[in-house]
């Protein structure tokens, strides 16, 4: 896998999250194009690579989403996004023996795992946070932490239908991200990238 | 060399799942930092990591804003907004005007019963008005009031204030439509002091003590009284001559403020009362109209 590509592709998706993607914007659930580079990058990649590269997109997520305290300064927390991309991508590399990961439509169900997970893990570290350091509010203060919850399952949903597109637009590119394709049978029905 | 070889182990050992481990450790460790650990460089790396991307956002914006357009910004000096501003000032003042309206009718009401009650069916007809003059030196204390011939007023008609306090006389022979009113403190008047705390009703009121108050500069009363007559400050003085009708017989007109020696006479002392009531600060009177017939 070419690390720059991926980079690349990353900074383009945050860049796309965060200016064009409220186009994309149904209600308050905004998908984001980043969390379907990711699951790509996850079900293509060699296997060691998997929760590093995800961690990568978390820390951009993490350093761009800061929250505002409360006297009006922008505090940008590292972790909670990248613990939560971590568990995400720890999610859906199980998935990888059982979906057909250059299908779009199993890209879109991975995506939506991947990001349902990332958020719980978000909303909890931000939980932790809060109890360890009173003084400190989240991204969703006023609201509690299950409606965080559960607006981000909204935009699980809407990650997974935007991934369907996303993924196989994505998968077109495939030559250039430098994934390996040689393929070794295993014992058993499935196959694996080495 | 030993510093080099450190590492090199350190970095043959930190590979697959290690190095996973240790990096979400260190996420972990650095979520849970206090805002005075992160504040001081996490904006700033934020700040760096987003100059590749801002052209990009940049472009994207235009995209959006050409897709879907932002809402107009909101003018203050718009046209709309300054008629609606003025609209909900304009009503704000009506609602002022008609709670202050509710008021005052409620006031009327008010004192109206309180008037009915005290004088029962003695065919005493009860008109309210409003104080539409007053003197503007505020000395002779006159007041004008839109109540006049067209509604029975008569010339002494009482004209009370606060429901049993009487606020003046009319003056002289009223108008069609107003009547001016002499304040009761230009007026002499003959009264019995009452304790203040209460009157024993089995009492006749002739065991109170009486005299007749005489207007003095200050808006004030005095009156003579006998040495030998308990009195107090505080005392409340009631009419007790019927100059201006049976409804003015009984109601209050002032508190004694100041007893005094008579140096004229040793055997009889002076009391200064001080009015209840200013009928010049009012809005609303009451009218009592006596019956034709009981007129004084």
């Amino acid at each position: 896998m070419r690390w720059a590509i991926y980079i690349l592709a990353v900074l383009v998706a945050v860049a796309i999250d965060s200016s064009f993607g409220g186009v994309l914007k149904i209600g308050d659930a905004q998908p984001r194009f980043l969390a379907c580079v990711v699951v790509y990058a996850i079900l293509s990649a060699p296997r060691a690579y998997a929760v590093r590269i995800a961690m990568l997109a978390g820390l951009l997520a993490d350093l761009l989403s800061p929250t505002i305290r409360p006297d009006d300064s922008q505090l940008v927390v590292i972790g909670p996004w990248t613990l939560g991309f971590a568990l995400g991508a720890l999610a859906v590399l199980p998935l990888r023996s059982l979906l057909y990961h250059r299908n779009p439509i199993s890209s879109g169900f991975a995506t939506f795992v991947f990001s349902l997970l990332a958020a719980i893990v978000f909303v909890a570290v931000w939980v932790l946070r809060i109890n360890l350091l009173a003084d400190e509010s989240p991204s969703w203060w006023p609201g509690t932490g299950a409606s965080e919850v559960w607006h981000q399952s909204k935009v699980a949903i809407a990650n997974g239908v935007i991934a369907i597109p996303t993924v196989w637009l994505l998968d077109r590119s495939r030559g250039i991200w430098g994934f390996s394709t040689a393929k070794r049978l295993v014992h058993g029905a499935a196959r694996e990238t080495v | 060399m030993n510093g080099t070889r450190f590492f090199r182990i350190i970095f043959s050992r930190l590979t697959g799942r290690r190095l996973d481990w240790l990096l979400a450790g260190f996420a972990l460790l650095l979520a849970i930092l206090p805002a005075r650990a992160l504040a001081p460089w996490t904006g700033d790396v934020a700040r760096i990591v987003v100059v590749p991307i801002v052209p990009l956002m940049h472009l994207g914006m235009v995209v959006r804003d050409r897709i879907r357009p932002p809402r107009a910004a909101f003018d203050a000096r718009a046209p709309e907004v300054v008629e609606l501003e003025m609209a909900t000032e304009r009503y704000r003042t009506l609602f002022e005007q008609s709670r202050l309206k509710s008021e005052a009718l409620d006031r009327e009401i008010a004192q109206l019963k309180a008037v009915r009650t005290r004088l029962g069916n003695s065919g005493v007809q009860l008109e309210t008005a409003s104080v539409v003059g007053i003197d503007p030196t505020r000395r002779e204390g006159l007041v004008r009031i839109n109540a006049g011939l067209r509604q029975g007023v008569h010339r002494d008609a009482a004209v009370i204030i606060h429901g049993d306090i009487l606020g003046g006389i009319v003056a002289n022979d009223p108008g069609e439509f107003v009547s001016l009113v002499k304040p009761a403190q230009r007026c002499s008047l003959s009264v019995r002091l009452y304790p203040a705390d209460g009157v024993d009703a089995g009492l006749n009121p002739s065991a109170y003590p009486g005299t007749v108050l005489k207007p003095i500069d200050g808006g004030l009363w005095i009156g003579d009284i006998a040495s030998d007559v308990e009195i107090r400050e505080g005392q409340i003085a009631r009419i007790t001559d019927d100059r201006f009708g049976s409804v003015a017989r009984g109601m209050r007109v002032g508190r004694v403020r100041r007893i005094l020696p008579n140096e004229q006479v040793p055997l009889a002392r002076r009391v200064e009362v001080e009015p209840l009531a200013q009928l010049i600060d009012e809005s609303t009177v009451v009218v009592a109209i006596d019956p034709p017939e009981t007129r004084p």
